[in-house]
């Protein structure tokens, strides 16, 4: 992008800004640059782990009870295991959250509708696997009804197994995705 | 009082030739088999005449041998007398096809459509046949037969298809493969019905109207499923549930599952009930077996069942007033920490926090262990002195009693008529409760009150809830008091089980109701068919009806009042 495409000037105003240079880089580089650019900088510098380091310690899951594991949940983000303590907090709605817990069995019916979910969630995003339904099927592989690979559909970073896993193992998954985040080997690569 | 002997002197006398063979079973049960063109007349005599009227529901099994399809229509009454009805109806297996009972019972609905579209027989005068809980490519399978050849599917998640719709959205679907095609596993030709989103759209009338989508995710409900209403300005006209979102065929599951392997199956039925899910379900194997538990088994049965109905009524409770509004938010909070001591007790016992796996044919797992009474009448004493201090927290603040009273209002004939049991019957001024009403276990020695309300509206079930609490607190304590030592199973049961051919049905109260489970064994160690008849299922089938009218902010407050657990309505 020129100057001349921004500020109308004379073209030989033009050329001659365009020799000018700061810190050996054409001026036009630093005046004029897109939001793609300022992505490359931040992915390269040392600044993308200041922005992990605060994402990860407000992680923010989607309330979306489906089975078991669904209530486990619920009680994960309650004074009793109190996820608080790690930035870690329920929200009702998808536009608010950061990461989205799978706690059960998707079906047919339902892999539409959770897929829309997904999609609903602003960006930066994180997707985990509770359970062994959301893992593999678990008890119910062999049903009429059941997706038993979910990693086919979501980019999962963490899997965590049990059926239904504590509380704890909540909490333990967690810090596993954001242990991941701080070391950037999420699967979408923030 | 009327006993099965006396409906079946009455039904050979009122229609001769009809009842085609009969049997008194244990525990008040009448079987019979009615001739199929009779049926309706035969439940119109025993709902008017010696007040059959409830509709428990109806099983649909598939006898291939016989070539042959049997429903079962379970007909029981509200309070009157003891008697179950269970009425067999057969039919051919090719183009089978039945009377409905839509016409005389309300609740008919739902249970014939089931059958419909597992097992593909067609019911006669049924006014809306369309699916309910199979994705709509799955209809015309019929994936309960016993010849579906779509069982086990493993390769689903390989197949599917990935398409970018024009609002930008991904869409996915499970095209069927060649070999399925070959073999008649999917569908040759859909049936010809209006989808959900089609029959909702042709009810708006005005330019006023429109639909207002709660679900399948959404922060009402407790699992997903989709809660369309119809709003002309503030009001609703009319209401339109979708369900099967998480419907994962347990009763097929466990029709391919030894009768031991299908304990953990039940567990899953319903997470927050899973002890009275296993009682059921081993309850009704038990009698297909004849043994019964020793005493101590059914003490520690009780126990640990009425444990789980008080965690089960907090967390119902903890969860509906986050619903409602968020003045009343610690309580949740507070109801979340004192579960997690009743749960603390249970695990002790089953080493479980929800699904315990616990109760096995002819008795239990293991014995309470040691220092069990003590740290369970301490945890009795404080959830006592908590739950009165909830009751004088929200039940008493006037916001809140603005809030609750008078919506949602359910008569109790409309209690009755639409089928629903549990704590919302029990709040309309009817006294019914499996424990009192059929006694299993050993409640018909154990003292308590069956809590009713008059009102019917949304406060009265969350109050007929909280006051359970006392009352089950109260059980465990004579429990505990009076529990004797001795084994914890029956003698003599092997450790694969193969129960004579035949039928049993079972039911127990169930933290939300009646909960029944109809086992059929035909000799093999695998049962030929298990329907689970749940509560939750009858309660979301009254939901529409019960919201016509309302506000609609007032819809988050009475379908939470209701505490309803999708995964068992789904199975």
């Amino acid at each position: 992008m020129g100057i001349s495409d921004v500020i109308p000037l004379p073209v030989a105003v033009d050329k001659e800004l365009e020799k000018w240079t700061i810190w050996g880089r054409p001026l036009t580089d630093v005046w004029f640059t897109t939001t793609e650019k300022i992505h490359e900088i931040i992915e390269m510098g040392p600044i993308k782990n200041v922005l992990n380091w605060g994402r990860k310690n407000s992680l923010w899951f989607l309330m979306q009870p489906m089975g078991c594991c669904g209530v486990e949940m619920l009680v994960f983000g309650c004074p009793h295991y109190d996820c608080d303590r790690f930035g870690i907090f329920p929200r009702a709605t998808p536009r608010q959250v950061d990461v989205m817990i799978i706690s059960g069995y998707i079906t047919r019916k339902y892999l539409p509708a959770i897929k829309n979910l997904w999609e609903e969630i602003p960006e930066p995003k994180w997707v985990m696997a509770i359970g062994e339904c959301a893992i593999s099927g678990g008890p119910f592989y062999d049903s009429y009804n059941i997706i038993n690979d979910t990693s086919k559909f979501f980019p999962i970073d963490v899997f965590v197994p049990g059926c239904p896993p504590r509380p704890e193992k909540f909490i333990e998954g967690f810090r596993e995705l954001q242990e991941k985040i701080k070391r950037r080997e999420d699967k979408r690569g923030y | 009082m009327t006993t099965a002997n006396d409906v079946l002197a009455a039904l050979q006398s009122a229609f001769p030739g009809v009842i085609e063979e009969a049997k008194v079973g244990p525990e008040r049960q009448l079987w019979a088999t009615i001739k199929p063109d009779r049926i309706v007349d035969v439940c119109k005599y025993l709902r008017d005449n010696h007040s059959f009227d409830h509709y428990t529901g109806a099983v649909g099994v598939d006898k291939i041998d016989e070539g042959l399809f049997e429903v079962t229509e379970m007909l029981a009454s509200h309070g009157a007398h003891q008697v179950v009805a269970l009425l067999k109806v057969k039919t051919k297996r090719d183009g089978p096809s039945v009377k409905s009972l839509t016409g005389l019972f309300w609740n008919a609905n739902w249970y014939e459509r089931e059958i419909w579209e597992m097992l593909g027989i067609n019911f006669e005068g049924h006014p809306e046949l369309y699916p309910l809980l199979l994705p709509d490519e799955l209809v015309g399978v019929w994936p309960w037969r016993k010849d579906f050849k779509g069982y086990p599917d493993y390769n689903t998640a390989e197949r599917a298809i990935e398409r970018l719709t024009a609002e930008g959205y991904t869409e996915y679907s499970i095209p069927p493969t060649e070999a399925e095609v070959k073999a008649g596993t999917v569908q040759k030709e859909r049936p010809k019905y209006p989808t959900f989103r089609e029959r909702e759209e042709m009810e708006i009338k005005g330019e006023s109207e429109m639909i207002l989508h709660m679900g399948p995710q959404h922060a009402v409900v407790p699992g997903p499923f989709l809660l369309d209403i119809l709003v002309d300005g503030e009001r609703v006209k009319k209401a339109f549930l979708d369900v099967g979102y998480i419907h994962k065929g347990i009763e097929k599951i466990l029709e391919n599952r030894t009768y031991m392997q299908g304990i953990p199956i039940t567990d899953r039925l319903c997470y927050m009930a899973s002890l009275t899910n296993n009682e059921a379900y081993c309850g009704a194997v038990e009698r297909l077996l004849g043994i019964e538990a020793p005493e101590r088994a059914q003490y520690i049965r009780i126990i640990l069942e009425e444990l789980s109905r008080i965690q089960s009524h907090l967390l119902g409770t903890a969860e509906f007033l986050t619903l409602i509004a968020s003045a009343v938010y610690s309580p949740f909070l507070y109801m979340i920490i004192d579960r997690e001591d009743v749960l603390t007790c249970i695990e002790s016992v089953t080493g479980a926090r929800i699904n315990h796996s616990f109760v096995r044919f002819g008795g239990v797992r293991n014995d309470l262990p040691d220092g069990f009474k003590d740290m369970t009448l301490d945890t009795l004493k404080m959830i006592r002195e908590k739950t009165e201090e909830y009751k004088e927290l929200f039940l008493s603040d006037s916001i809140y009693r603005k809030r609750m009273e008078g919506v949602g209002v359910l008569s109790p004939h409309d209690a009755r008529r639409l089928g629903v049991s549990g704590p919302p019957l029990r709040a309309s001024d009817t006294p019914y409760d499996m424990r009192r009403e059929d006694p299993y276990l050993l409640y018909k020695d154990l003292d308590f009150d069956v809590i009713t309300r008059k009102e019917g509206d949304s406060k009265a079930r969350v109050e007929v809830r909280l006051d359970e609490i006392f009352e089950s607190c109260y059980i465990i304590e004579q429990c505990l008091d009076q529990i004797p030592s001795g084994p914890i199973m029956a003698e003599g049961i092997p450790k694969k089980i193969k129960p004579e051919p035949g039928e049993a049905y079972y039911r127990v109260e169930d933290h939300r109701g009646e909960m029944g489970f109809f086992v059929v064994s035909d000799g093999s160690d695998k049962p030929v068919k298990v329907k689970a008849r749940g509560p939750v299922y009858a309660y979301m089938q009254a939901l529409p009806p019960l919201l016509e009218g309302v506000y609609i902010a007032d819809v988050v407050a009475i379908a939470g009042s209701m505490d309803a657990c999708t995964s068992e309505v789904d199975r």
